[in-house]
């Protein structure tokens, strides 16, 4: 079970520097927490919306989900954090480094 | 369907949600001024006012008993965001969140010293020596404060456009402030208190959005505002009332009398209104971006003006109109600027 906030952890995440789609961080951080409800689901990628539009993440890509590996016909989205998601990231995740 | 046209209604989806979200907010702060001052004549604090004043003066008066009035505002927005907090499934998330005090905690901490003490109590003791219109319109001067504040902290460029917005909230200040002041003067009666309250409300507010930013970037909102009224709630009742009863202000007997049904309504009411109004705020920045949710959520001023019009039946001055006017416009110029926050959203 997860013990930092939620937006922690995905900035954790993100800290290598590699490109991630939400539903890989989504699913992740639903084990991780154990939030395996489809409300977990969406309020975990409104986090990662919020961390997006907070300058932290950037959104790279989109594809059309047409296999309904996170939710049919919606958006999937790519993200990779940005300078200032580092700065900020560094700052509450590594704490323990 | 075709890539394009999903990220258009995705787009539609997430601008409407989030001009939602803000008008619920300018709703809820706005209404926060009736029973912000309604509270003033019911009981116990009605009585209070008059007792303390008999032995210390007006002045001192109010400022207590704003204190107390404050006070349990901060406890029933507590109770609201517990509750809210419980039907979103997010306590643990709280303690989580909590725990890291360090990178995190610590600025909703720093964040309640400025929005308790000084914004809240401001607003309060504005509404309380001149009125809630009054109170409303002079807390829409914070963008003034946050913008110079950030210009000085963390070295923000503040932009041509931003400078006019500025300049003009600047007006409408002056027209708030001015118009009753000249009356006032030539009667040799000012209620400088007052005034002085509807400064430290929009100076609050301005330091207080510069710091919780630091803190609600990084976690989630709804955790985030409930440790921030946490702090509050410490402030006053582990530290100001307990000092202010050692001094000899009768803070207990009149805070227990408190638990009366009307008053605590009232106060509940206060509760509710002002705790979901900073959560729809939060909300709606990822969606709309913090410019243009900051600029609808200033619609508030316009909200309290008309819901204190139709409860109360007081017409506020026109220099509090043209004001209050002057800010909605000067915050809408300011903030409907271009700004990193709102790429994502362009991009789309």
């Amino acid at each position: 079970m997860g013990n930092r906030p939620i937006k922690f952890r995905i900035l954790e995440l993100f800290m290598d520097g590699k490109e991630y789609w939400n539903y890989e961080i989504v699913s992740k951080i639903q084990e991780e927490y154990n939030m395996n409800s489809a409300y977990g689901r969406d309020s975990i990628n409104f986090d990662i919306i919020e961390l997006a539009s907070g300058g932290m993440l950037k959104d790279i890509e989109q594809k059309v989900d047409e296999a309904g590996i996170y939710k049919k016909d919606f958006l999937l989205h790519k993200y990779v954090i940005t300078d200032f998601g580092k700065v900020r990231g560094s700052d509450a995740c590594m704490r323990y480094a | 369907m075709d890539l394009k046209a999903l990220k258009k209604q995705e787009s539609k989806r997430k601008i409407s949600k989030g001009y939602m979200w803000a008008l619920f907010c300018a709703v809820f702060w706005g209404i926060w001024y009736l029973p912000g001052t309604v509270v003033w004549v019911l009981n116990p604090f009605d009585e209070m006012y008059g007792a303390i004043a008999a032995t210390n003066g007006d002045g001192v008066s109010l400022v207590i008993t704003a204190v107390l009035i404050t006070a349990f505002n901060a406890l029933t927005v507590m109770i609201a965001l517990m509750l809210w907090n419980g039907v979103l499934g997010k306590y643990g998330e709280l303690v989580r969140t909590l725990k890291e005090f360090h990178p995190c905690s610590k600025w909703f901490f720093l964040a309640s010293i400025f929005g308790g003490p000084m914004a809240i109590l401001g607003s309060f003791i504005a509404m309380g020596f001149i009125g809630g219109a009054f109170a409303a319109v002079a807390g829409l001067l914070y963008p003034v404060i946050g913008s110079i504040l950030a210009y000085y902290w963390y070295g923000e460029k503040i932009s041509k456009r931003a400078a006019i917005g500025i300049a003009v909230i600047v007006l409408g200040g002056v027209s708030i402030y001015g118009g009753g002041l000249l009356t006032e003067l030539s009667s040799g009666n000012v209620p400088w208190i007052g005034y002085l309250g509807g400064l430290m409300a929009a100076a609050g507010w301005g330091i207080e959005g510069a710091i919780a930013g630091k803190g609600l970037d990084i976690a989630e909102p709804d955790a985030g505002l409930t440790l921030r009224f946490l702090g509050e709630n410490i402030i006053w009742w582990i530290i100001i009332v307990p000092i202010l009863a050692i001094v000899g202000f009768p803070m207990y007997s009149y805070a227990l009398q408190a638990f009366e049904p009307l008053t605590l309504l009232v106060l509940i009411f206060a509760g509710i209104t002002f705790g979901f109004c900073y959560v729809t705020w939060y909300k709606s920045f990822p969606l709309i971006g913090v410019g243009r949710g900051q600029g609808i959520g200033n619609l508030y001023g316009f909200c309290a003006v008309i819901f204190i019009f139709l409860f109360f039946g007081d017409v506020p001055d026109w220099t509090i109109l043209v004001g209050g006017t002057l800010c909605i416009l000067g915050s809408f110029v300011m903030f409907t600027e271009e700004t990193s926050a709102l790429e994502t959203l362009r991009g789309e």
